[in-house]
Parts: C-alpha cells; sequence; structure tokens
C-alpha cells in the first residue's frame, strides 16, 4: 500500500488522541506502529533517522493538537466571540527523507489444477444366469457298519445328560405363561385394499372368484355374474393387482384379460407365479399366463366333446402322479363331471382322466332322496383336496350331500356322456345333506379327517371323514354362504362368506356358537361371493363381493399365530366322533 | 449295533419325545425316527447353530466348552448333545 492512501485514511483521530500518540512515538521503534499512530504527513518511517523523524513528527503533532485545542474551546464561551488568527501549523515535508520506499507486493494465485483425463471401457464381459432349480431331496445315510462302535460310545457317554434333561423338561414349570412377541400386534381387522376395475364394475359385474399366487404378492379375481339362469353371452374379465408394488391403483389392474364369456373360478398355478387357470360359464378351462401381457392364453380345452356342458364351478391345481413338479388342472362342473387336464402341445388342454357322478352309484351309507328314473347326473359345485392323502378329495353337490371321493377309483360310471378316457365313479361315502346346495367345502389343513362345507342353508357342517353325521353345524346367516376356508396357520379358525354381505371369522377355542369377528364388506348387504386367505402373508384375507369389489383385509395377530395348544384341542374336537 | 439302537429307543420313548436323531460331523444324519425331509432339514440347521454355539463359548472363554445346547420356542423343546463325531437332536414337547 502506498504512504499516500495511508496520510488520507488517518488524519482524522490525530486530534483526539495527541498524548499517546506522543508517547507511543517516543517509545516505539517499530516502523509500522509509529507511522500508524503519527501525524498524516509522517506516513512510512525509514531507516535513516528514525527518532529524528519521530520528534519532528511529535512536535508537528502537538502543535496541531494544542491548536486544535484552543479553538476546540471556542464555541464553549459564546461572550469571547472574537476573530483570531490561527499559527500556521507547519509539518515539514519528509518525502525527500523518504528513501528507499520498501514496498512489496505480494500477489497469490491458486495453482494450476492438474488434470488428467483417462477412460474406462470394458474390455470383455461374461454373461451369467441364474436359475432356483426345484431342491433335490438330500436323503438319510443309512446304518453303517464301521460306525457303530464309535457310535455306541458316543451314545453311552450323552444318554444320561439327555435323560436328565428330558426329566427335568417334564417336570419344569419355568416357562409357564411366558409368552414372547416377536411381531407388532395389531389389535384389529383393517381394510389395507379396496380394489374394483370400473368397466366391470360398469356392467353390473360380480366378482366370482379370487385366488392369491404362490408368492403371496398378487391377487387376482375374476368377474362373471352369479345369478344368471341362462345361457349368458356376457364378456368378462380376470384382472389381477400386484399388492407389493409402490405404484399400486386400486382401480387399475396390472393385468386384465378380456374372456369371451364369465369366469366362475379362478386358482393360481401352486409353483408359477404367473400362471392363472380359470372355468368359465360355458364349461370351458383356460389357463393364462399373466406375465405375457399381449397374449395371455396358454391352453384351453376348446369346446370339444369333453369339455363340461354346464358352468366350472371350480378349478384346482393337481400335482402328477409321478412328476410332482409338474402340474395338472382339475375341473368339477353341475354337469356332474370331474375332470383331469393336461396342457400339452400347442395351447390344448387334453383330458388325463375323468369321473362322472351319477345317482345310482353314490355309496348308500345315507338315506338320501329317491333317484329318478333313468340316470341322473349329480352336479358337482365345489371341490377340495386333502392336505394330508393327495388322492382324497371331497365334492360338494347340488344335493346337498358332501361326497368323500378318490382319484384312485376304477370303478366305471354308468353313463351315456361321451369322453375320450373312460370316465370312473369315484365316491367311496356320502355325508348326510345340508338344506340346501353345498356352494363351498374346504379341507382341514392341519387335521387329516376334518373338513367343512357351506350352503345355502345357511349353516357351516363340520364333518369328519370317519362318519355321515357332522360333528357341529353353526348356523352363520339366514341367506346363503357362499364360500368356506379354513385359516392355514390357526388350526381351528375359519373364515365363510355370506349373502348379508359379511365375512365371518370364526375361532372354534374361543367360541363355537358366534363368530369371533364380524367384517361388514359391503354396505348395502349385498352378497360376498368369495374369500381366499394368503398362505404367504398369513395375515391377508381377501373377498370378492357382488359390487365387482375385491376387499383385503389385514387380520388381527391373534388370527395369525398360532397359540401352544391349538393342535391338541383340534385332535379332541375331531375325536368327538360318535361311535 | 443292539446297543445303539435301544439307547436311541430308550430316549425315544421317553416322556413327551417326539423325534430322536444322530447327525455326523458334516451335518448328514445317520439314524432318525422322524421322516426323511424333517430330519435333513433339522440335522442342516441344528449342526450350524452349534457350530456356533460352540464357537461363541470358546470365544468368550477359551477355556470353555459347550456342553448342551437347548432351544424352547412355542411348540417345543429341542435339546443337542454335542461331540467331536456326532450330534444328539432330541424333540420334546413339554406341555403338561
Amino acid at each position: 500500500m502506498s504512504w499516500r492512501s495511508l496520510t488520507n485514511s488517518k488524519t482524522a483521530p490525530i486530534a483526539s488522541r495527541p498524548q499517546s500518540s506522543a508517547l507511543e512515538a517516543q517509545g516505539r521503534r517499530s516502523r509500522w506502529s509509529a507511522t500508524a499512530r503519527e501525524g498524516g504527513a509522517v506516513a512510512m518511517a525509514t531507516r535513516a533517522r528514525p527518532w529524528q523523524l519521530c520528534s519532528a513528527g511529535s512536535a508537528g503533532a502537538v502543535a496541531l493538537a494544542t491548536s486544535g485545542a484552543a479553538s476546540a474551546e471556542g464555541p464553549g464561551r459564546p461572550g469571547q466571540l472574537q476573530d483570531e488568527t490561527l499559527g500556521v501549523a507547519s509539518v515539514p515535508s519528509q518525502w525527500r527523507g523518504v528513501q528507499g520506499i520498501r514496498g512489496k507486493t505480494k500477489g497469490c494465485q491458486t495453482a494450476s489444477i492438474a488434470t488428467a483425463e483417462a477412460c474406462a471401457q470394458t474390455q470383455k464381459h461374461a454373461d451369467a444366469e441364474v436359475q432356483t432349480e426345484a431342491p433335490v431331496p438330500a436323503g438319510v445315510l443309512p446304518a453303517s457298519q464301521h460306525d457303530s462302535p464309535r457310535l455306541a460310545a458316543f451314545l453311552r457317554r450323552v444318554e444320561a445328560i439327555v435323560i436328565r434333561e428330558l426329566n427335568k423338561n417334564w417336570q419344569s414349570h419355568a416357562f409357564d405363561g411366558f409368552e414372547v412377541n416377536w411381531t407388532e400386534q395389531q389389535q384389529t381387522v383393517t381394510c389395507l385394499h379396496t380394489l374394483g376395475y370400473p368397466p366391470a364394475q360398469g356392467q353390473g359385474l360380480h366378482v366370482t372368484g379370487v385366488s392369491w399366487n404362490t408368492t403371496g404378492s398378487v391377487v387376482a379375481c375374476a368377474y362373471g355374474r352369479l345369478d344368471d339362469g341362462d345361457w349368458s353371452t356376457l364378456r368378462s374379465f380376470v384382472c389381477a393387482w400386484n399388492l407389493d408394488r409402490r405404484s399400486l391403483n386400486p382401480r387399475q389392474p396390472s393385468v386384465v384379460v378380456e374372456v369371451p364369456s364369465a369366469v366362475m373360478s379362478l386358482a393360481f398355478h401352486p409353483t408359477q407365479p404367473s400362471h392363472i387357470a380359470g372355468g368359465l360359464y360355458s364349461g370351458e378351462v383356460l389357463v393364462w399366463d399373466l406375465s405375457r401381457p399381449e397374449d395371455p392364453l396358454l391352453w384351453r380345452t376348446g369346446l370339444t366333446d369333453d369339455t363340461h356342458t354346464d358352468p366350472v364351478y371350480q378349478v384346482v391345481w393337481l400335482p402328477e402322479r409321478r412328476h410332482s413338479h409338474r402340474f395338472q388342472v382339475l375341473s368339477v362342473a353341475t354337469d356332474g363331471k370331474v375332470l383331469l387336464w393336461q396342457g400339452v402341445g400347442a395351447g390344448q388342454l387334453q383330458l388325463t382322466r375323468g369321473f362322472a357322478l351319477v345317482m345310482q352309484q353314490l355309496p348308500r351309507n345315507t338315506k338320501l332322496r329317491k333317484p329318478h328314473r333313468g340316470e341322473t347326473e349329480v352336479g358337482a359345485t365345489a371341490v377340495a383336496f386333502s392336505s394330508f392323502d393327495p388322492s382324497l378329495f371331497v365334492l360338494g353337490t347340488e344335493g346337498g350331500f358332501p361326497l368323500k371321493c378318490s382319484l384312485a377309483a376304477e370303478e366305471a360310471a354308468l353313463t351315456r356322456m361321451p369322453a375320450s378316457v373312460p370316465l370312473r365313479a369315484p365316491a367311496q361315502f356320502t355325508f348326510s345333506p345340508h338344506g340346501g346346495p353345498v356352494y363351498s367345502v374346504s379341507c382341514s389343513p392341519f387335521h387329516r379327517n376334518l373338513f367343512l362345507s357351506a350352503g345355502t342353508d345357511g349353516h357351516v357342517h363340520l364333518y369328519s371323514m370317519l362318519q355321515a353325521q357332522p360333528l357341529t353345524s353353526l348356523q352363520l346367516s339366514h341367506k346363503y354362504l357362499f364360500a368356506v376356508r379354513w385359516s392355514p396357520v390357526r388350526p381351528l379358525v375359519f373364515a365363510a362368506a355370506s349373502g348379508e354381505g359379511d365375512v365371518q371369522l370364526f375361532d372354534l377355542q374361543k367360541s363355537s356358537q358366534k363368530p369371533t369377528v364380524l367384517i361388514k364388506q359391503t354396505q348395502d348387504e349385498s352378497p360376498v361371493y368369495c374369500l381366499e386367505f394368503n398362505c404367504q402373508q398369513t395375515q391377508l384375507l381377501a373377498a370378492g363381493d357382488a359390487k365387482g369389489t375385491v376387499k383385503v383385509w389385514q387380520l388381527s395377530t391373534e388370527f395369525t399365530e398360532q397359540g401352544p395348544r391349538e393342535t391338541e384341542d383340534l385332535d379332541q374336537l375331531a375325536a368327538e366322533v360318535a361311535i | 449295533m443292539a446297543e445303539v439302537e435301544e439307547t436311541l429307543k430308550r430316549i425315544q420313548s421317553h416322556k413327551g419325545v417326539i423325534g430322536t436323531m444322530v447327525v455326523n460331523a458334516e451335518g448328514i444324519p445317520i439314524r432318525t425316527t422322524l421322516d426323511n425331509s424333517t430330519t435333513v432339514q433339522y440335522a442342516g440347521l441344528l449342526h450350524q447353530l452349534t457350530m456356533k454355539a460352540k464357537s461363541t463359548v470358546r470365544d468368550i472363554d477359551p477355556q470353555n466348552d459347550l456342553t448342551f445346547l437347548r432351544i424352547r420356542s412355542k411348540k417345543h423343546e429341542i435339546m443337542v448333545a454335542p461331540d467331536k463325531e456326532y450330534l444328539l437332536i432330541v424333540i420334546q414337547n413339554p406341555c403338561e
């Protein structure tokens, strides 16, 4: 900085601090601080004669100060206004004495940023694919001879301690009443989603079937009408929503399949997450692949001699006998036929086995209404397979009596219906009837002998396979009951869909007379036609009603967590078989 | 040979025991009273858990070692007696 600018900026404070500057000027020898405090002309002290400069400067400063002080007194005494000439304050110029102005310019500059360019490019790449395979069942090592002595010695060592622990455990009360809650407890039943397809709802279609897929994240529903008595040419839809997607729009399904005839039932494939089978009002059975939106139809039965002549009310996927990872479709219709289809080649479903129900061939253990003359078919409206015996199934019929049937039946059916494979009579046992057609049956996943049936008389019957009379009969509704399902996690819980528009959840442990929870699905009492539990996310229950909406309910924790004694209680219930 | 079977039968016939199995050091079951798939599942999982428990005990105190492992669940209790070469797994339902 130049001494000139310093002079200009520093002239002001001189008058205010005369004394201090004089003192400082004498006391200090440092170049910079002295110049900053002294008179304006003394900008920078130099090496030559610093103290001479100081004294001159201070004298000048003092002179200036005194004259300034004198003038400052003026305005305080108004009586003595007088003109005064002040002495000239001279400050000797120092510019000749200033030698060698030392200035230093300093600059700074950021160093230039070093940049370098480099590119990377993969030269080689490898493709790899991952595919899950069905697990190879591992086996137990057979008992080998040479291991025996070491094995015996080991068992001798540990037997005592194990027996002691077993005894202690049997008598221990340490864990009585001790329960751990791993998940957040949900106290009430809430409606998670309300799904609907507006074009189908606009046509007044009902939801006739719902199904969850094998991963538990997609729910599909079928639209049709359940109260059509005549041949219907209604176009209908199969819609699927993926509930795990963030962009779930309840009014816009992720997949919509248009079907030429009303779909009466749906079933997702047990291992393929996108294959779904549907039974139509026209008697056809179709299988779609929902992952191909432009052409979802995989297989169809077509309208051959083999096809059902009546609406197909239920379809079920069954594992093949020899290759348990391949599946076939079983369809059940009111023309009395139970048909097993296999998908072959160019999209055609071929009949592999067939059964026909004829009135005369039904087992006579229960007294039924007298059959008319001639063979009469028994219309089947529902089917449920036992989870313990894969060839055993229960059929619900229009006559109101459930039938115990077997896939391995050999007796030929006395029917004149044409078919490419010989039709057999599957019925082995007849149970005592409901007051009206049975619309739904469900076999318990926890007990091999128990199953439920629900019918138009509003009753739910709990049957044991061992006797014809039901173990209990509960009246749930004054209108029809359309669906009943056992819970996949709680052995004593089942859900029923009624014609009064509600879903009733029964917990046989709590009360066997009235429902534990009554969920009102529709506001105007239009019936709920179908319901399904989600086997993967066990707290979800989907129910479809006559207004064309599917509601996904989240159940409270008491319906999803098994208590410690439930299987025993169920066994006890089943053991009440009247001898 | 007979001694092995007798010992296992004694344990299996104890009050409340649902299943017994003997697993070798690699986690492969040698003797079992349950069905194949359940046995293989129990053997694989419990073998890993026993190894983990053993290393936990040894890490805390190198002079210490695992003698017995018990897992109590809502439905039953699983007891594992570990050894250098074998594992004895007993599943008991302690409901009174």
